[in-house]
């Protein structure tokens, strides 16, 4: 199927890209800085109503009886809806659909959505919200996974018995075995907090139903084609009456990638009311809303041989879920199958159990699932190298996997540029003199990382293409391109659009790209699992090389030469032998137009078959892996016990970098969101369950004063499956940067921080006790 | 988006008709100056005024000025002017760094030296939303009659959090009050009360119309340290203000006084500290030691409950961590 | 207390180089009337609470946070929007204003959601400071919160902006392409 096919990581013509590795600008960039850009709450329809959400005030409790009549009754109110208008259960997995709208027998954490209305403007929505009386039967919550998951815990989800949202054992290789031999055997205890994506654009909706019976809906998804499944599901029509449109969104990392309450709300709203219904969550919602980092506590063991070869590693992980599934099947998966790179491992054994407690609901966040336990891992590596005696970096290259090669758990790696990354890195920050030999309260860490260019596993099994594009050149000289995938800042529509434009040798404006529309859009699975440039680029590539053929076909006939001579660059046709036949891609496009009638070609791209003949064996199985080493700096106030992360190195093999400047950015921006998450950020709720600060003062992200010197070093392994050779640079780059920042602590101050985050509080008690174990140890010489 | 309770806003030209408007007792009246304090409350129900009284037109009452080394601040005078202000870089150093520690260049842009004198004492059970606050229960500063951060407490215990209190404090500043009634000047540390609720003894008929720094000693010097998490944006999690008067000839130090913020609901002066370093040469060994003394002691006198963000243990932790390097570092800048 | 709200004061400003009369709710903020009764969406909400920076606008040349400013307050005085700030460039150099051309070359627009606000906060700095360092954009710039670019693309296209204005080469981004081995 061609769908399949390699493209191969060469230029179309000649020797030399064109606009690929160049850094051209974004397709919107000049939108975005003039403030003409639209994004969904910037979109005001004839009519629009208002909606907003009613939420539970209790973690856990049953809902006896809800009131809406004095709601309803207030003049200017136009829809008051609860659970049981909507029940149809969802959820972005078809195998956990755990989730309702709103809340219907029961409500699982404070801040969940219960009931919503819809009037002629935000202030009478709101006092009608005070007007619902609900009448509630606590139940006791759970808050900390481990007491959810006693015998005696009160189910959260009555479907099931036990609090366990998802287990998976899974072993490769024989560890008891590796343990039996090993030398060394580095056994510990880590923990990561929740963080959240922190988005600045809140979450938005606004649903509209035409006389013509269509039910289109514009939000801030990442997941434009989810979204339209989930509405079409929930409310009950069919798939083609409802059309989901993304206008620009303010930035998602994940925070955007399940389908939300609010969405179905407005829909439903706007079929009640006939009119057109917008919803803009609060800051406040936003983190409610949530579905951001799990918190895990991990019991990880390590085997090596005192060589410093990686023999075995056995993790325990336990997942805080929160209340619902969202994407934590997968999640539960990812905590152990990517620790099967980038280190060659004899045996991997890994024990995940994902739990549910009466908290906002985790779901993926940049790097999903992995960045939680190759903290564990990059840190157990570091003690491993200090027991050693070995440089760390040295550790981790005598590890390394080669390019080409397969994974204990069965994943195909192709290109793998580990080793330069770590070449990279040592280099810039002078590892080599200046590592172990700095100051007190200044030091270097290293860690390494692999993540996925998307993945195998479509979110629900089916046999059709993962990303599809549609072309039409027209005579007028614009080619444009259809297609589903979600620009969320990232800069898909950008690369979308340079890729065209190499394969069609056509100038950039002469390239438009539509996008995220599901009307007009063939459908691609959205912006997630940092899949976008790989998948889609891989389409745009197959649907232009269709197209190619028929202008290269049609000026060799009507320049009586062969297809192999025609030259398409920049603008123009010509015959490579014959370079006076010479032609504007506007009259090349006239001629093949003539000769073919309309020209419009479609591609898509689906992965090869990949992943280990095992349940589960697919999760975690991508085309082609990512690779990712930094170095951190930093300096440890050891009186406050204040970490400053001074500068990160980060090297990243993205492949190729089809356009660096947008590569550079997913890189800082990466390993940025990795430190923040390391040293202030905390997403957690208090004994009552109340969110601890759900605001952007109290959750704190951090200013152009917080942030660490960022070295982003772009390192090309050219990939043989990924669009010209690229691989993805989206997520990768955030990994190493929590365990980094903790390995170069150790490097600073000798102490070994196992649980995040690095608060000063923390970080001075482990001073604390370092120093009072050092006066132990001189008091009893 | 966020809404507001509905409410008038006036805006007077003048003091004296804002001072007419105050003295009108049948709406509830709330004052607004750069209203960066004010709107948050708003928005979070902390506060449902009928009438907003905006200063935004009143004339006058933006005046930095020095008088024989006095320096008279108008209530209206921004944090943005008054950091990049030289009188207050020179004569009142302290006060120079505490307003550029404030929030953000947008707050301090709008932000008054009268607001931020007279902000809201804050705590985490409090500055929060109508719905969060609701789900809590309230508690006892609004709509509630429970303490969450003292068990069983019965006086509101939410922390003063100006940044530039301490400093005007150790700086020995006066203000002046005025209503239809009269003026009165009182020093600063007598305009608050150690009560979360009200912290203050501002009438509602009053305004705080000025404040002044008395002309300071020779050899003066200052500091404003602050434990936050970010650069930029954050209240303080525990703020100290340094004094130090020095003998311009002998570099010894002749007076001090140390102001913190962020503990309680009155910013605490340190007591009994002469002792530990007056007389003592602001360059040498000696210092270090008194100023490490003097930070042991403001510990002993500090106890930091869970008010404000933050492990209370750590921020009194960081109680002698602050004030030495408020002192050190007042010392060094000469 | 069943007394006829009062009517919605009338007042005038300038906005965007033109006065405007316009009437808004005594409760309103400045946000709320530039974004749902100007139209002028460029203004971004992104927390409502001051905490974000995302509605930053210049307030007689200043920036502010429209989301803490109530819409009467700006009588008489002159906001400055997104949609204003190239305006004037436009129209006398037929050019965006110079920080908005460097955050698109630089590509310190990702999401684009914070932009509006920051490339004010830049704008204003600029003026103030034609020459600023690196540590001066970061202060600058702290009280607006991007949560995509890590800062660095922002600062060097502050940087990138000044430096073309002065008729300076724009300095080197801080990433780089590493060397790299033979194609396979």
């Amino acid at each position: 199927m061609a769908a399949r096919d390699r493209h191969g990581s060469g230029p179309p013509f000649g020797d030399v890209f064109k606009v690929v590795g160049t850094s051209a600008r974004k397709v919107d960039g000049m939108a975005k800085a003039t403030g003409e850009a639209v994004f969904t709450d910037d979109i005001t329809l004839p009519g629009m109503l208002h909606a907003k959400t009613l939420r539970s005030p209790h973690a856990h409790a049953r809902i006896v009886a809800i009131d809406t009549t004095r709601a309803a009754a207030l003049p200017g109110v136009r829809a008051v809806i609860t659970g049981r208008d909507l029940p149809g259960r969802f959820g972005v997995l078809p195998w956990t659909q755990d989730e309702t709208a709103l809340a219907l027998e029961k409500v699982r954490f404070v801040g969940e959505p219960v009931a919503a209305v819809a009037a002629v403007d935000e202030d009478t929505a709101i006092d009608a919200l005070e007007l619902i009386r609900i009448e509630y039967e606590l139940l006791t919550p759970h808050f900390d996974p481990l007491d959810a998951l006693r015998d005696d815990a009160a189910p959260i989800h009555d479907t099931r018995e036990r609090n366990v949202s998802k287990n998976v054992l899974l072993e490769f290789g024989d560890v008891n075995a590796e343990f039996a031999r090993a030398d060394v055997v580095i056994d510990e205890h880590y923990s990561f907090h929740g963080t959240t994506h922190a988005a600045i654009e809140p979450h938005c909706a606004l649903a509209r139903l035409g006389a013509d019976g269509v039910l289109t809906l514009y939000s801030s998804t990442q997941i434009t084609h989810y979204v339209q499944r989930t509405v079409a599901k929930v409310l009950e029509l069919p798939e083609h009456l409802v059309r989901v449109i993304q206008p620009c969104v303010g930035g998602g990392f994940g925070g955007k990638s399940d389908p939300f309450s609010l969405e179905l709300c407005v829909c439903k709203l706007a079929c009640i009311t006939g009119r057109p219904v917008k919803m803009l969550y609060d800051r406040e919602e936003v983190f409610y809303t949530h579905r951001g980092r799990h918190p895990m506590q991990m019991h990880f063991r390590t085997a090596a041989t005192r060589e410093g070869k990686l023999l075995a590693l056995d993790a325990r992980t336990v997942l805080d879920g929160g209340a619902y599934s969202s994407f934590g099947l997968v999640t539960t998966y990812y905590s152990g199958q990517l620790l099967a790179g980038p280190y060659a491992l004899d045996a991997l054994r890994f024990d995940s159990t994902r739990v549910f407690t009466n908290k906002p609901p985790c779901g993926p966040k940049r790097g999903h699932g992995a960045v939680q336990p190759r903290f564990a891992f990059e840190v157990q590596l570091d003690e491993l190298a200090t027991r050693l005696d070995l440089d760390p970096i040295e550790l981790r290259r005598r590890g390394a996997l080669p390019a080409y090669t397969e994974t204990l758990n069965g994943q195909r790696i192709t290109s793998n540029g580990l080793l330069a990354c770590l070449t990279a890195v040592e280099r810039a920050s002078e590892w080599r003199v200046r590592r172990g030999r700095l100051p007190f309260g200044v030091g270097l860490g290293v860690a390494a990382s692999m993540y996925i260019s998307g993945t195998n596993y479509p979110v629900y099994p089916n046999e059709m293409p993962q990303a599809g594009i549609v072309l039409e050149a027209n005579r007028s000289g614009l080619v444009t391109v259809l297609t589903g995938s979600n620009d969320i800042g990232q800069g898909a529509s950008t690369i979308v659009r340079m890729l065209v434009a190499e394969e069609l040798g056509l100038a950039l404006d002469q390239v438009r790209v539509v996008a995220a529309d599901t009307d007009l859009c063939p459908v691609d699975l959205g912006a997630y699992s940092s899949r976008v440039t790989f998948m889609v680029g891989n389409a745009a590539i197959d649907a232009c090389r269709k197209l190619r053929a028929k202008l290269t076909s049609a000026l060799a006939a009507h320049w009586e030469t062969f297809e192999g001579d025609i030259v398409l660059s920049e603008g123009e046709a010509f015959d490579r032998k014959e370079p006076t036949r010479r032609l504007s891609l506007k009259e090349a496009i006239a001629i093949a137009e003539a000769k073919y009638d309309t020209l419009a070609t479609a591609g898509s791209y689906n992965t090869p078959k990949l992943g280990g003949a095992y349940r589960g064996g697919t999760i975690g199985a991508s085309p082609s892996y990512s690779f990712t080493a930094h170095v951190a700096e930093v300096r440890v106030d050891d009186e406050t016990g204040r970490i400053t992360c001074e500068h990160l190195y980060v090297a990243h093999d993205c492949g190729r970098a089809l356009n660096p400047m947008l590569v550079a950015g997913q890189m800082d921006g990466s390993a940025y969101m990795g430190a923040a998450e390391a040293l202030m950020e905390d997403h957690d709720v208090d004994e009552r369950g109340l969110h601890r600060g759900p605001s952007l003062l109290d959750y704190p992200i951090p200013t152009a004063l917080d942030v660490p010197g960022l070295s982003s070093l772009i390192v090309e392994s050219i990939d043989p499956e990924g669009p010209y050779g690229a691989k993805e640079a989206g997520e990768g780059p955030l990994h190493p940067a929590v365990p980094a920042i903790a390995n170069a602590v150790y490097d600073a101050v000798g102490v070994r921080l196992r649980h995040l985050p690095f608060t000063p509080a923390r970080v001075l008690a482990e001073l604390e006790q370092q120093r009072a174990a050092l006066e132990g140890r001189r008091a009893r010489c | 988006m966020l809404r507001m309770p509905r409410f008038e806003v006036s805006c007077p030209e003048s003091l004296p008709e804002a001072l007419a408007l105050l003295a009108e007792s049948e709406l509830d009246t709330r004052v607004m100056a750069g209203g960066t304090d004010l709107l948050v409350a708003l928005k979070n129900r902390l506060e449902v005024p009928q009438r907003v009284v905006s200063l935004a037109r009143v004339g006058g009452l933006d005046h930095v000025t020095e008088q024989e080394g006095s320096l008279a601040i108008g209530a209206r005078v921004t944090l943005a002017q008054l950091g990049a202000s030289d009188l207050v870089r020179r004569l009142a150093p302290a006060l120079g760094e505490a307003a550029r520690s404030v929030a953000s260049p947008q707050v301090r842009q709008v932000a008054t030296i009268g607001g931020n004198a007279l902000l809201s004492t804050r705590c985490r059970y409090y500055n929060q939303s109508h719905f969060w606050r609701k789900a809590l229960g309230f508690c006892l500063k609004k709509d509630g009659t429970l303490c969450h951060v003292v068990e069983g407490g019965k006086k509101c215990v939410a922390a003063a959090s100006g940044d530039t209190a301490p400093a005007l404090l150790t700086l020995g500043a006066r203000v002046t009050l005025e209503s239809q009634h009269g003026v009165r000047a009182l020093p600063l540390l007598d305009l608050y009360r150690n009560d979360g609720i009200a912290n203050t003894v501002l009438r509602p008929d009053e305004l705080l119309t000025e404040l002044v720094v008395p002309a300071q000693r020779p050899g003066h010097r200052g500091a404003y340290e602050k434990l936050r998490v970010r650069e930029a944006i954050d209240y303080p999690l525990l703020g100290v203000a340094v004094r130090l008067d020095v003998d311009p000839d002998s570099a010894v130090v002749t007076d001090v006084d140390v102001v913190l913020t962020a503990l309680q609901a009155k910013p605490r002066r340190v007591a009994r500290i002469d002792s530990l370093i007056v007389g003592v040469p602001i360059h040498g060994e000696a210092f270090e030691a008194a100023a490490a003394q003097l930070g042991l002691r403001a510990r002993d006198q500090c106890h930091p409950v869970a008010n404000v963000p933050g492990d209370p243990e750590y921020r009194r932790k960081l109680v002698p961590v602050l004030v030495r390097r408020a002192l050190l570092r007042a010392a060094g800048a000469a | 207390m069943t007394s006829r709200p009062a009517p919605d004061p009338v007042f005038a400003f300038e906005l965007n180089g033109e006065t405007v009369t316009v009437s808004a709710p005594a409760h309103h903020t400045l946000l709320e009337l530039l974004r749902y009764r100007q139209g002028l969406t460029g203004t971004k909400q992104g927390c409502d609470k001051g905490d974000c920076g995302a509605c930053t606008v210049l307030l007689d040349g200043s920036p502010v946070l429209s989301c803490l400013t109530l819409a009467v307050t700006v009588a008489g005085r002159a906001v400055t929007t997104i949609e204003g700030l190239g305006a004037e460039h436009r129209r006398a150099e037929g050019r965006p204003h110079p920080v908005q051309e460097a955050f698109d070359r630089s590509g310190a627009l990702q999401c684009g959601f914070c932009q509006p606000g920051m490339l004010l906060s830049s704008a204003a700095l600029l003026r103030k400071n034609p020459s600023p360092t690196a540590d001066e954009v970061r202060a600058a710039l702290s009280g607006n919160l991007c949560r995509c670019t890590g800062y660095a693309q922002i600062i060097e296209a502050v940087l990138r902006a000044a430096a073309v204005e002065r008729g300076e080469d724009p300095p080197a981004p801080a990433w780089s392409i590493e060397p790299r081995d033979e194609e396979p």
